[in-house]
């Protein structure tokens, strides 16, 4: 069959993209549960930040995982009896600037107060507003007091803030919109929040 | 080109051919992961084997591929690499594959690794084409690791996470964002081409 021919073109470009296409789906395949393992460990593991435990391991954060919060059902509002005190934990999505927010908020019972935050997954600008994955910014919200007017994320004096009870929270210098995006975000949590704790 | 040595390969992808700062190939992802060192070497890795693996693959089943689809076939055997990338990383280092989202898919658009599948492995052995790839990967990793190198330093005070400037450093801003790729890379440029010029001359 000559090279420059239709029919060999057309076979040629057939086989060449089952080959290929069809190792990708083998691989895929042999990671597929290692890669679905990762993504549970994750939320797992934010889960166990946000009311302050933390386990590396991943293998003892998946078993602590569900003692503590049990089968979670998308975000529905899990109640967790953490150390003796009953604390109100719950996944949250939202919109961020680029694309999606997820991640975990734990507050205590009364809704008074966050006991932590944790991000699973943004789409944010690495560097920028990406850096609302970084502890920093996450430990802010550790112990912060929740006012009736909700969190306030602020553009500070630099480096972050450390007072637990005037419910402030420093943005991320050079993303101002996307520290808008997770104050709307946290709030609308907490409203909800409140909501489940007068019930 | 048959007297093309491993070591003239190598000095032109490094050097008299940078990818970079004398093609001006792949400048997007230089601006977009460049503000960390971590993720910058990463990227570059994954580039570099994703370029070396390619032309070796596209030099292997040259003979087979027909003109007129030649570009598609590269692009198939490029995209396929990238995937294997992205699916090794999600599940074994799935932090990595966490801080570089969407760049890793990215890296099939990178044109380095197009123009080395177009340039030199469609008219090279699969060793040469190995070699090309990798020395290009190389030359493009060079150049970036150099910037992320400035921009993580003075943008965050850090060095691949570990904070290396003292706590009173103000860090700078403009570091981090997107611009300051820009005038690092104008700035190298215009070094390494002066470079370049005075040794010519000379």
């Amino acid at each position: 069959m000559k090279k420059e021919s239709f029919f060999y073109v057309v076979i040629f470009t057939f086989i060449v993209a089952f080959i290929f296409v069809f190792i990708i789906s083998l691989v895929n395949n042999a990671t597929s549960e290692r890669v679905a393992r990762n993504r549970e460990l994750v939320s797992a593991q934010a889960f166990l930040n946000a009311v302050g435990k933390n386990e590396n391991d991943g293998t003892k954060a998946l078993s602590e995982f569900s003692n503590l919060f049990g089968p979670v059902e998308g975000e529905s509002i899990v109640k967790a009896d953490i150390n003796g005190n009953i604390l109100l934990v719950k996944q949250f999505s939202g919109q961020g600037l680029w694309g999606t927010v997820t991640g975990v908020i734990a507050v205590n019972r009364d809704v008074s107060r966050i006991i932590g935050l944790d991000i699973i997954s943004h789409e944010e600008t690495p560097g920028l507003g990406g850096r609302i994955e970084e502890d920093w910014f996450k430990d802010q919200f550790r112990g912060e007091a929740i006012p009736d007017s909700g969190i306030k994320v602020k553009k500070g004096e630099g480096g972050s803030d450390n007072n637990p009870d005037n419910g402030i929270v420093d943005g991320v210098t050079g993303a101002s919109l996307t520290s808008a995006a997770m104050e709307v975000i946290v709030n609308n949590q907490i409203a909800e929040l409140r909501k489940e704790a007068a019930e | 080109m048959n007297n093309d040595t491993p070591a003239a390969i190598l000095k032109r992808n490094l050097w008299t051919d940078n990818p970079i700062f004398v093609q001006i190939l792949g400048i997007c992802s230089t601006l977009a992961v460049t503000n960390n060192l971590t993720n910058t070497l990463i990227m570059t890795l994954a580039v570099t084997i994703v370029t070396g693996l390619s032309s070796t693959t596209v030099s292997l089943i040259k003979g087979l591929i027909p003109r007129k689809v030649r570009m598609i076939v590269q692009t198939l055997i490029i995209a396929f690499y990238v995937i294997l990338v992205d699916i090794v990383l999600r599940a074994y280092i799935p932090e990595i594959s966490k801080a570089l989202g969407p760049y890793v898919g990215l890296i099939i658009t990178n044109c380095i690794i197009m123009g080395r599948a177009e340039a030199f492995a469609q008219s090279n052995p699969p060793v040469m084409a190995l070699w090309d790839g990798l020395t290009s990967g190389v030359g493009y990793m060079a150049v970036l690791v150099i910037i992320a190198t400035i921009r993580e330093l003075l943008g965050a005070g850090t060095l691949m996470g570990y904070q290396v400037l003292g706590d009173g450093f103000t860090t700078w801003t403009i570091m981090v964002m997107p611009p300051s790729a820009f005038f690092l890379l104008g700035s190298f440029i215009w070094a390494a081409k002066s470079i370049m010029i005075k040794k010519e001359a000379s």
